[in-house]
């Protein structure tokens, strides 16, 4: 199928997501589609699948223009769409999740499973993709379920597929799976769209890079164009991966966790006997997929799991399974990965988010009743310090831009008494200057002889910002290793096979 | 992002949550009076009738808002002031207890509305849903009036007792969900809905199998409560007027509310658990004990609601205490929704659906059309509070798809 | 937002911790059986259990004997069997049927407290138990439950949470009462309940799905409205016409045949239409949602809604059809409680609509398990009810508290051990 799409244009209120953008993938190409987080790839491909409608601009497919009023539309004109978070069900079975939407049926509206089946496996031989049609979804690994999403896609005789952001959760071999599978599609005549921020990948598979910024196509290029090239499109100028610091100095261990067991809400070990230390003045970054037990050892850390077995120490105290009440006022600083979730409130203002959690604490406020004078003046002063861009410090939260948000959080766990900082994702979907920003405040938290482990997925981030690099695998540890270690390696860690040289 | 969820944040103010309550009672007034047109005889006989001869439409018309006007006219005599009546009085300065009859009532129903519906906002505020002040507020009337009637004291020391053996009555009933809520998980809609109906069989247990039964009865009614602990009619007893010294319990308890929620930890630690449950626990807040603090205290507002109604008024209990439509329970809901769960926004509720309540009585004395009607009205109103999308669209103001009412229940979250 | 220390309890429960919990306090109650009620009676006294249906107006075709039983030993053997339910918990660590047992171990106790209560020489006025009373009597309750909770499933497993059952329970009755009285034809008066009860669900959906208000709120907020009309209509137009709330209590179609085996025939096969309407929705429901394409698509919908909007399922659609189609179920069991209780008043529905709803959740959100809970319940209730009639020295005020009780004990034993709809209760907008 030959897809173009000719000065699209959408906007959200005063922000335009989409600036006349225009693409062509033709049949049989993998076309990327490249840009950072926020610069309005999601939103393309919502307006490509039908989810969103254009302003302006018109879709063509093989040179007809269609409208794609909703997701059915472009599932009947053979677009199918992997989504980043998975649009699967998951109690449901395979063959129910494929079959969602299509179904075959018999008399009286019934399922026809059977035929449902059967349709799943001949779309399993064509492409070689292997799934049991019974499974339940949320039983299946993530790799899994996403070849689930694909087959689904498919089985709707999908003519385009997109994919969006499809490595994110998958390992580095499971993403080599996926480029191979991607490969053989389009070998066999479908097109793809891959949507992607990874500059390695996107070179290894594509035929032609397209590079949007801010809403507008920048360029296309070929896979030949060198990762800093293409970098520097993506952000409009040259960029350092490398932040700049000195060589760790540390001492004592301030952080150490031993034999740590934890359990997910399910039952099973997700963390399982994991052994680390963080010492002051250095910052320990913690690798892998996503999924490996890093969310719940964090959780652990900081008191919001229950610990199995092992033990937490912080600053030489015991803090295994206190509340979160009791780590934060030993001293451990948090910033969490899901920070709107976790981090903040955003109905309240951003004075009371600053000090959400130490309400109690003088001079806040004494004997049971707060001090607004007090958390407005603590408010004015790291709005001023850390430059977090707000209206006022009785704005909502919700008014100021996610790297604002996150601004807040880092200055108020860095403005309390710190022994250490805990820091999960701490630049997740932030743009570029903000980035910076967070990677120099937690420099300077080490320098200032604190404890720091970060957990990332971006393996750029923890190669860059480790002093050291411990990478995760089915909870456990695989390995800890100098971040001068080649990607390669890191990545054999975080599958769980040792590399040849550490073994 | 930025001026984008900005630009969204001054537009929804635009159309403040006073406009939007004052249309929205604009509104129920109309459900009201769509109700009494299509269930009153004389107006549907009227329109029967209108379409047989000329000028028989205008005849039906002239029915329609005869009767609809009655009815509204008889809500505000009967709960603001008459004008001839209080004229009346102006001129002769007599009647003035029939003048100020209307308002004296109105503010004595607000008083436990006021105390009750603070009681629900606070739990609101915190993201629960305490739909059982009905039953706290029966068990604080139940043991409020045990301890006046059963304990004898010197006043000064009985009537705060009785008060607070209102509150210790409310503080079981909300522990209950609470507990229940913190340690087992059970989803407090569910229990404090059920607790209602235990409640009210203890009540009538207690008025028939206890002492607390009046002597030599065999119907469900309990003591009278001594002089010495009730609350005082404000003018004495002499001036007929009802309003009684319970308005300050509501005016104490308001200033406590305003205290809680907006100056103390305790309270904004409500809020953030209320806002985002997921924040404050990673922020070191205790979910438990602040969930159940907050059902303590709720229920113990609830409790102190109870026993200022019956100190205040009737000062016993019966059978029929705050059952039925004459429940508070689901008023104090309403209330709390209508005042976003803010202390002054639920005082000025309060008087408003005291009024409704009062006004309605008067209404079915005066046109016969039930009091009921003024639930009806009150729910309404309360819908369109709570879809304030709903009364843009009818207004035609900037239409804006916002945040509907701003409270935090769950489906069974289990 | 969720209801906030549901997850965070969940964090630090030990599942096994609650249901070694539950199966001690089984045991209690069945060691008080034993020893508090069995022994205690001596060996003198004799209960009696009747079979025979009271209303005998279609000839009982049967007459079983009535069987005589020592109290004492009686209770002991009831009692045991709570224990060994209670062990049952225990020994086998059951999870998912620790509330199931605790759920039998209530009727079985409520029995008990029959057998103990009507024995013979003792304070009794009514010297016999009569079992097939019983389950005809519970029958009547379990229907309008099991009409309650398919109203749930309907709405909740497209995503709606539906609160306002009782609501539509009041509306169903008032409306079919008044239709009956006036036309004395039950046809039509179902027809009034489907079109009140639709009209409620439609109300909801609207206001839940277009404009995304907080389902339980306006649920809430609907009863409240409208038992506030039911009191308007009561004493405005009721009683002034009081032709209008004069209705005969629905006759019973017995089934030929069926209706003649003894104790199960009363019960099932000699039952107004709405029993025999509820058992056919109970199984077009049940077929509906896990064989068919429409089930599979409200399921998505309840599930994962982004999912199904991906492939094209309106979602609005499928809740709002749901929603109102759950009315119309809970507005013919509204006409159903009028077909077997006669005049309307306007507390008479007394909170079954919130009891049909924890049977819902009790029943795991599927027909086959309301309809389990929904025994349990109505059983439960109508002993409760009727334990007054065997001058229990327990006060009728306390009796009649037993079915809410258990509704809190139910749902307080219940967290963790069942999972709703991921996406019930919360409202879903495409961006």
């Amino acid at each position: 199928m030959r897809l173009e799409l000719r000065g699209i244009t959408k906007k959200f209120g005063s922000l335009t997501a989409n600036d006349h953008i225009d693409l062509v993938v033709e049949p049989g190409q993998i076309h990327c589609l490249l840009g950072e987080n926020g610069a309005g790839k999601s939103t393309l491909m919502n307006v490509l699948f039908g989810l969103l409608q254009a302003d302006e601009g018109e879709i063509l497919i093989d040179g007809e223009p269609v409208r794609l009023a909703n997701s059915g539309d472009a599932v009947r004109r053979g677009i199918g769409m992997v989504h980043q978070h998975f649009m699967l069900v998951p109690v449901f079975t395979v063959a129910e999740n494929v079959v969602l939407g299509f179904e075959p049926t018999r008399s009286l509206d019934r399922l026809d499973y059977a035929r449902a089946r059967e349709d799943i496996r001949s779309v399993s031989r064509e492409f070689g993709l292997e799934v049991d049609p019974d499974a339940v979804v949320e039983s299946l690994p993530i790799g899994l379920q996403q070849r689930v999403e694909i087959i689904k896609a498919l089985g709707h005789d999908a003519q385009l597929l997109i994919l969006d952001e499809p490595t994110a959760v998958l390992t580095p071999q499971e993403a080599d799976a996926l480029m191979t599978i991607m490969r053989s599609l389009a070998a066999s005549g479908k097109s793809i769209l891959f949507i992607s921020h990874k500059l390695k990948e996107v070179r290894q598979v594509s035929d032609v890079i397209t590079v949007i910024r801010a809403g507008r196509v920048i360029g296309s290029v070929p896979p030949s164009a060198t990762e800093g090239e293409l970098a520097a499109m993506m952000v409009g100028r040259e960029v350092s991966l490398v932040v700049e610091k000195t060589a760790a100095a540390p001492a004592e261990p301030v952080l150490e966790v031993r034999d740590l067991v934890v359990r997910d809400d399910r039952g099973l070990a997700v963390v399982d006997g994991v052994s680390l230390e963080v010492r002051a003045g250095e910052i320990v970054a913690l690798a892998g997929v996503q999924g490996n037990g890093q969310t719940e050892l964090v959780e652990a850390i900081t008191g919001l799991r229950h610990v199995e077995s092992g033990t937490v120490r912080l600053a030489g105290r015991d803090v295994t399974n206190r509340s979160p009440r009791e780590i934060l006022d030993a001293g451990l600083g948090h910033i969490p990965e899901d920070r709107q979730r976790d981090g903040v409130v955003l109905s309240m203002s951003v004075a009371d988010n600053m000090v959400l959690n130490t309400p109690r604490r003088a001079p806040f406020a004494r004997r049971g009743t707060r001090n607004l004078r007090a958390v407005r003046d603590n408010a004015e002063t790291l709005v001023e310090s850390f430059d977090v861009r707000t209206s006022s410090v009785d704005a909502p939260l919700s008014s100021l831009s996610g790297g604002n948000q996150q601004k807040v959080i880092v200055a108020r766990e860095l403005s309390r008494p710190l022994e250490a900082l805990v820091a999960s994702q701490p630049t997740r979907g932030l743009d570029v200057g903000s980035i910076e920003y967070v990677h120099r405040e937690i420099v300077r938290v080490r320098d200032e002889g604190h404890a720091v482990l970060i957990v990332s997925s971006e393996l750029d981030e923890v190669m860059a910002l480790g002093d050291r690099v411990a990478v995760m695998f089915q909870g456990r540890i695989t390995g800890v290793v100098d971040p001068s270690t080649s990607r390669e390696d890191v990545g054999l860690l975080m599958t769980g096979s040792v590399p040849a040289e550490s073994r | 992002m930025t001026s984008r969820t900005r630009g969204l944040w001054d537009r929804y103010r635009s159309a403040s949550p006073v406009t939007i309550a004052l249309l929205a009672l604009v509104l129920g007034l109309v459900v009201g009076a769509v109700i009494i047109v299509a269930t009153t005889p004389a107006i549907l006989n009227a329109w029967r009738g209108a379409f047989h001869s000329w000028g028989a439409p205008g005849h039906a018309l002239k029915v329609t808002f005869d009767n609809v006007g009655a009815a509204y006219r008889s809500i505000v005599t009967g709960s603001i002031v008459d004008p001839p009546q209080f004229w009346h009085s102006v001129t002769t300065g007599r009647g003035w207890t029939a003048s100020l009859t209307p308002l004296s009532e109105t503010l004595t129903y607000a008083i436990p509305l006021v105390i009750a519906s603070i009681a629900v906002g606070i739990t609101f505020q915190t993201g629960l849903f305490n739909i059982g002040a009905n039953g706290q507020a029966i068990l604080g009337g139940v043991t409020g009036v045990a301890v006046a009637t059963l304990v004898h004291l010197p006043t000064v020391i009985h009537l705060p007792l009785t008060l607070l053996a209102g509150i210790a009555g409310g503080v079981v009933g909300g522990a209950i969900p609470g507990l229940l809520k913190a340690y087992t998980g059970a989803h407090e809609v569910i229990v404090t809905l059920m607790f209602n109906y235990v409640a009210s069989y203890f009540m009538l247990f207690c008025l028939l199998s206890t002492p607390l039964q009046l002597p030599n009865q065999t119907n469900a009614i309990s003591r009278t409560m001594p002089g010495g602990t009730q609350l005082a009619p404000l003018f004495g007893t002499a001036s007929g007027l009802r309003v009684n010294y319970g308005i300050v319990v509501a005016l104490a308890v308001t200033v406590f509310a305003l205290w809680l929620l907006d100056r103390s930890s305790i309270g904004f630690e409500f809020r953030v658990t209320g806002a985002n449950p997921h924040a404050a626990r990673a922020s070191g807040i205790n979910a438990r004990r602040t969930l159940v603090t907050s059902f303590l205290i709720s229920g113990g507002l609830a409790g102190l609601a109870g026993v200022t109604w019956v100190a205040g008024t009737t000062h016993y209990i019966d059978q029929n205490f705050l059952q039925g439509s004459a429940g508070i329970g689901f008023t104090a809901i309403t209330v709390s929704l209508l005042g976003r769960n803010r202390p002054i926004g639920i005082v000025w509720g309060s008087l408003l659906f005291a009024a409704l309540e009062v006004g309605g009585s008067n209404m079915q004395a005066n046109t016969g059309i039930p009091y009921d009607l003024a639930t009806v009205i009150q729910s309404a109103i309360v819908i369109f509070v709570a879809t304030p999308v709903l009364v843009k669209e009818i207004f035609r103001l900037r239409a804006l798809r916002a945040e509907s009412v701003k409270v935090a229940t769950a489906g069974w979250g289990s | 937002m969720t209801a906030l220390a549901a997850d965070a309890v969940a964090k630090v429960r030990q599942p096994l911790g609650r249901t070694q919990a539950i199966g001690w306090f089984v045991i209690v109650v069945g060691l008080f059986t034993v020893f508090g009620m069995g022994v205690g009676t001596g060996s003198a006294p004799r209960s009696t259990l009747t079979f025979t249906p009271i209303d005998v107006s279609h000839g009982a075709p049967w007459h079983l004997g009535n069987l005589t039983l020592p109290t004492e030993w009686t209770l002991v053997l009831l009692g045991a069997v709570i224990v060994g339910l209670g062990a049952e918990v225990l020994v086998r660590r059951l999870v998912k049927g620790a509330m199931v047992r605790v759920g039998l171990m209530a009727i079985v106790f409520l029995l008990a407290v029959l057998v103990w209560a009507s024995r013979q020489p003792g304070p009794s006025q009514v010297p016999f138990i009569n079992l097939t009373a019983i389950l005809v009597g519970s029958a009547a309750i379990t229907m309008i439950l099991i009409y309650g909770s398919l109203s749930g499933i309907l709405c909740e497993r497209a995503g709606v949470v539906n609160i306002a059952i009782e609501g539509q329970f009041l509306g169903g009755y008032l409306v079919g009462e008044m239709i009956d009285s006036a036309t004395n034809n039950w046809l039509l008066a179902t027809v009034g309940g489907v079109v009140i009860g639709a009209l409620m669900g439609w109300l909801l959906a609207f206001l839940a799905i277009r404009y995304l208000s907080d389902q339980i709120i306006v649920g809430v907020v609907i009863v409240t409205m409208f038992t506030g009309l039911a009191s308007y209509f009561n004493s405005w137009v009721l009683t002034p016409y009081p032709n209008l709330n004069n209705g005969n209590i629905a006759s019973n179609l017995a089934i030929p045949g069926l209706m003649k085996i003894p104790i199960i025939g009363p019960t099932f096969f000699d039952e107004t239409g709405y029993f025999y309407l509820m058992m056919g929705l109970v199984g077009l429901v049940s077929f509906g949602l896990f064989r068919t394409r429409w089930g599979l698509r409200v399921r998505a919908v309840g599930e994962h809604p982004q999912a199904a909007a991906s492939v094209g399922i309106s979602v609005e659609r499928t809740r709002y059809i749901n929603v109102i189609l759950g009315g119309a179920v809970a507005g013919v069991g509204g006409v159903a409680f009028a077909a077997i209780q006669g005049q309307f008043t306007p507390s008479i529905t007394s909170g079954f609509g919130y009891i049909a709803l924890a049977a819902m959740i009790f029943g795991r959100w599927r027909p086959s398990g309301a309809v389990a809970a929904c025994t349990l319940f109505g059983v439960s209730a109508y002993l409760a009810y009727n334990l007054q009639s065997y001058q229990v020295p327990i006060s009728t005020e306390i009796l009649l508290m037993f079915p809410y009780l258990i509704t809190i004990a139910v749902s307080a034993g219940l967290v963790g051990r069942v999972r709703p709809p991921a996406a019930d209760g919360i409202p879903y907008s495409r961006e």
